[in-house]
């Protein structure tokens, strides 16, 4: 606690707290265009940390991760382009709200959701790191490849409209994430003898193609209705639209805290990541709601909740780093970069050793979190008037963005063939009805859970008597299994009532 | 974006310098190199260990040479990709790579889509070697393989954690050796195997030198390189144990092939300074990772013994490139 406060002395100095505002302006704004986020940002800067003094380099890295998570629900709302894939989910219905005339509303709530996801669970790290991390270490494959089973049973909630067709994408997901070098035999998947694909499709020029560069072409094909919509609403503003209100707090407040718990579990656990945590929030909220199929028309809670989970991921996922040295994220990999650079060695040396060190670092991170709140006000009401420009000035700027996005991710045009290829899905994929996001999870969670299964098998030596061993691991099996008979249930009784009085309501179109 | 801007202004300032000296003979060219800034290929991605003493190398040449040193990151294939467009560069000292020597004397004995032999690239020297071992943990009843060779032989089934085709290589003769019954389990990353190591999922990994950081948890039981550790010299090494299967790796400087000599001497004289300086010393120091300078002839022979020495491990195990 000493150190806590001699820690925010040493941050609260101009210096510093200028490389914080730094780090978080520059990932608010990245993070906010599209096709640019934490990749690109921490490019730009790991040659800058070199120059810095210690924290304030840290500082920076953590102010962008920060950043970027945040500012990526700005084009998710305005533009339907997550900036990064963890905001795909607030895109479901942040853009419906936006093309409602309440993107100012949704903008709020998203920025919000972020900062309180965010500051909760720095509170978490830093109250937390050496015994949560003691507990992650008894997440072994076994367990974690049962969790992400039961993580799989989110793509019911998110299918949209049709579960078969959710099913689908999840599946054409798993397929594209199959390619690469197998990890047990090493022999190349599916790489057609590009070394290229060796390590597998890389995950930001994919998703920068299949959500952002689809989306600016089905949107070119739209211009003038959007342009025509967008004269329509900006003129008719009812303030109750441009803010948070009362009731939207009390609804979306355990929505928040349930995303930021979401997000601090999912940031603890080795290689789940930003995207699972924010599409398990959204899926736990809608499943939680009384609504359930209003979402993806503009339900507030939906942005709230993917926000939330986005952003309380990033400070979890530095507790294994703290902890024991191992890197939870991306940006966490960098940081043990930054660090080493400064001649600390992240894991338990570095809190007997340096402590002092450590307690700086979390002021920075606390710090960070009120100047994302500051730095988002005063930038969203910038960013909000992108709404009222003509889509056919948007979308060469945006195309431009993705390009650099992609090809900043390995420096080869490879990257920007990869981008393509994903756009052109992802313009079919819009185009008949398939969920991109369910496509995303099974991306992201397929390969995990092949990995995790191979593990285990050798783990269990292939004895399934061996599982008596994991009762965590059996725990989410059986979750897994109830929960898929509740949907299956819900489904039929849905199905019944939808057939009843097709006639009387027109279905949402999600 | 900033730095696109600025490279891709760079690159075009090079073209033009290239597109006027183009007609000088090599010789001319070799006595004032380095006179515009170096690209240095790192085949991995930003941040990770080897990056890292990469870039704490640019900053040493850069400081040595007078001109800036830019790495560019290009992953891919640990480093087969990177490698591959260093071939097709220009021979003029002006591309260089930065990468584990593996690349060449290891990955193209595995993989039949790499045919890399250490005659297509010239050395200017290396600077730091990689502390492969079989690493376990502390309070595990093991100190040596031989101890190890027993305790598998009353624990069938035990797993251990493999991350590349070399450490499952190694496992399998010693399980052969031995006829123990061994599942390999794989493993993903540096990351992913502190993970099965400090969370007891495994007996046993081969580790690339990251888990000398955890002096209080971890321990080495074997090196597999042909050198004792310096972060571990009562450790034996495998050849020791009675294995022949050492085999080392290094970070190397690599250059295409036909770049004229004065440049290397002027490059490997540079990175001899790695060794004295200062920072440099400090961001391997918190890496346990030594300083091993060769300089461009020893590095050269480095590369012949190395390959011809894993190569005829490599085939006593049987190992055909796939």
């Amino acid at each position: 606690m000493e150190y806590l406060l001699t820690g925010f002395q040493h941050v609260l100095t101009p210096v510093t707290l200028l490389w914080v505002t730094v780090g978080v302006t520059l990932g608010y704004i990245l993070g906010a265009l599209p096709g640019l986020g934490k990749a690109t940002g921490v490019a730009v800067c790991i040659p800058l940390t070199f120059y810095l003094p210690p924290v304030a380099a840290i500082a920076m890295l953590i102010g962008i991760a920060k950043g970027s998570a945040a500012g990526s629900a700005v084009s998710a709302i305005l533009l339907n382009t997550p900036g990064e894939p963890s905001s795909a989910p607030t895109a479901l219905d942040g853009y419906p709200l936006a093309r409602q005339g309440k993107a100012q509303k949704a903008l709020k709530m998203g920025l919000f959701a972020s900062v309180i996801g965010d500051f909760l669970s720095t509170l978490i790290l830093i109250a937390l790191a050496a015994p949560l991390a003691q507990y992650a270490l008894l997440i072994g494959p076994v367990e974690l490849c049962a969790i992400l089973l039961f993580s799989l049973t989110f793509i019911g909630g998110l299918a949209g409209r049709s579960m078969l067709k959710g099913l689908i994408a999840a599946a054409f997901g798993v397929f594209f994430a199959t390619i690469g070098i197998e990890t047990e035999t090493f022999i190349p998947r599916l790489t057609f003898g590009l070394l290229e694909l060796d390590e597998g499709i890389s995950l930001v020029p994919m998703a920068i193609g299949m959500l952002a560069v689809a989306e600016m072409v089905v949107q070119g094909g739209n211009a003038r209705q959007l342009d025509q919509e967008a004269q329509a609403f900006a003129d008719s503003s009812n303030p109750d639209d441009r803010r948070v209100t009362w009731g939207e707090w009390r609804r979306c407040l355990p929505v928040i805290g349930r995303g930021t718990l979401i997000g601090a579990v999912v940031g603890i656990l080795p290689g789940l990541g930003a995207s699972v945590g924010s599409f398990l929030s959204y899926g736990a909220t809608q499943r939680a709601s009384k609504t359930p199929e209003k979402f993806g028309s503009g339900m507030i809670e939906g942005v709230a909740a993917a926000e939330s989970a986005d952003n309380a991921v990033v400070p979890s996922s530095f507790v294994p780093l703290f902890a024991l040295g191992i890197p939870g994220s991306v940006i966490a990999a960098i940081l043990i970069a930054a660090l080493v650079l400064h001649g600390l060695t992240p894991g338990p040396l570095m809190f007997r050793e340096q402590p002092q060190m450590v307690a700086d670092i979390y002021a920075a991170m606390l710090c960070a979190s009120v100047i994302l709140l500051i730095v988002g006000y005063a930038g969203q009401r910038l960013f909000a008037q992108v709404i009222r420009v003509p889509i056919r000035l948007i979308i060469p700027g945006v195309l431009f963005l993705c390009c650099i996005g992609a090809y900043m991710e390995t420096n080869s045009i490879f990257s920007i063939y990869v981008m393509l290829a994903f756009a052109l899905l992802g313009f079919f994929s819009r185009k008949l009805g398939f969920s991109f996001v369910t496509f995303l999870i099974g991306f992201v969670i397929g390969p995990n859970l092949e990995l995790t299964f191979r593990q285990s098998l050798q783990l269990l030596n292939h004895d399934p008597m061996r599982l008596a061993g994991h009762p965590i691991a059996i725990l989410f099996g059986v979750l897994t299994i109830v929960t898929v008979a509740l949907i299956a249930r819900s489904n039929a009784r849905l199905a019944a009532r939808q057939a009843a009085d097709s006639d009387a309501v027109p279905t949402q179109q999600s | 974006m900033k730095q696109t801007n600025r490279r891709g202004f760079l690159s075009a300032a090079a073209a033009l310098m290239m597109g006027l000296t183009g007609l000088t003979p090599a010789i001319a060219q070799a006595d004032s190199y380095p006179t515009r800034p170096i690209t240095m290929l790192v085949g991995y991605k930003a941040g990770g260990q080897t990056d890292l003493v990469g870039r704490a190398t640019a900053k040493v040449l850069s400081d040595q040479l007078g001109v800036p040193v830019n790495v560019v990151n290009k992953p891919g294939g640990g480093g087969v990709l990177a490698a591959h467009e260093l071939k097709k560069a220009k021979a003029d000292g002006y591309t260089l790579l930065f990468h584990a020597n593996s690349v060449i004397n290891t990955e193209p004995l595995m993989l039949k889509r790499v045919d890399f032999v250490p005659d297509d690239f010239e050395y200017a020297g290396m600077i730091t070697a990689y502390q492969t071992a079989l690493a376990t943990q502390k309070d595990a009843p093991y100190n040596t393989v031989a101890e190890f060779v027993a305790w598998a032989k009353d624990n069938p089934g035990f797993s251990y954690g493999a991350l590349s085709p070399t450490s499952r290589m190694i496992m399998e003769e010693i399980a052969k050796a031995n006829n123990l019954d061994v599942n390999i389990v794989p493993l993903k990353g540096g990351g992913d195997m502190l993970n099965a190591l400090l969370g007891n999922q495994v007996a046993l990994v081969l580790s690339g030198g990251i888990h000398y950081k955890y002096p209080d948890q971890l321990k080495s039981i074997a090196a597999l390189t042909t050198f004792r550790h310096p972060s571990a010299p009562e450790v034996e090494t495998i050849n020791e144990a009675g294995y022949q299967l050492g085999m080392d790796s290094r970070t190397t400087l690599i250059l295409p092939m036909g770049t004229p000599r004065e440049m290397l001497e002027k490059l490997s004289t540079a990175l001899k300074a790695a060794e004295t300086d200062e920072t440099f010393a400090k961001v391997v120091a918190a890496a346990n990772i030594p300083i091993m300078y060769m300089d461009l002839d020893q590095a050269k022979a480095e590369m012949q013994r190395s390959y011809e020495n894993n190569k005829a491990i490599m085939e006593r195990a049987g190992i055909e490139p796939k």
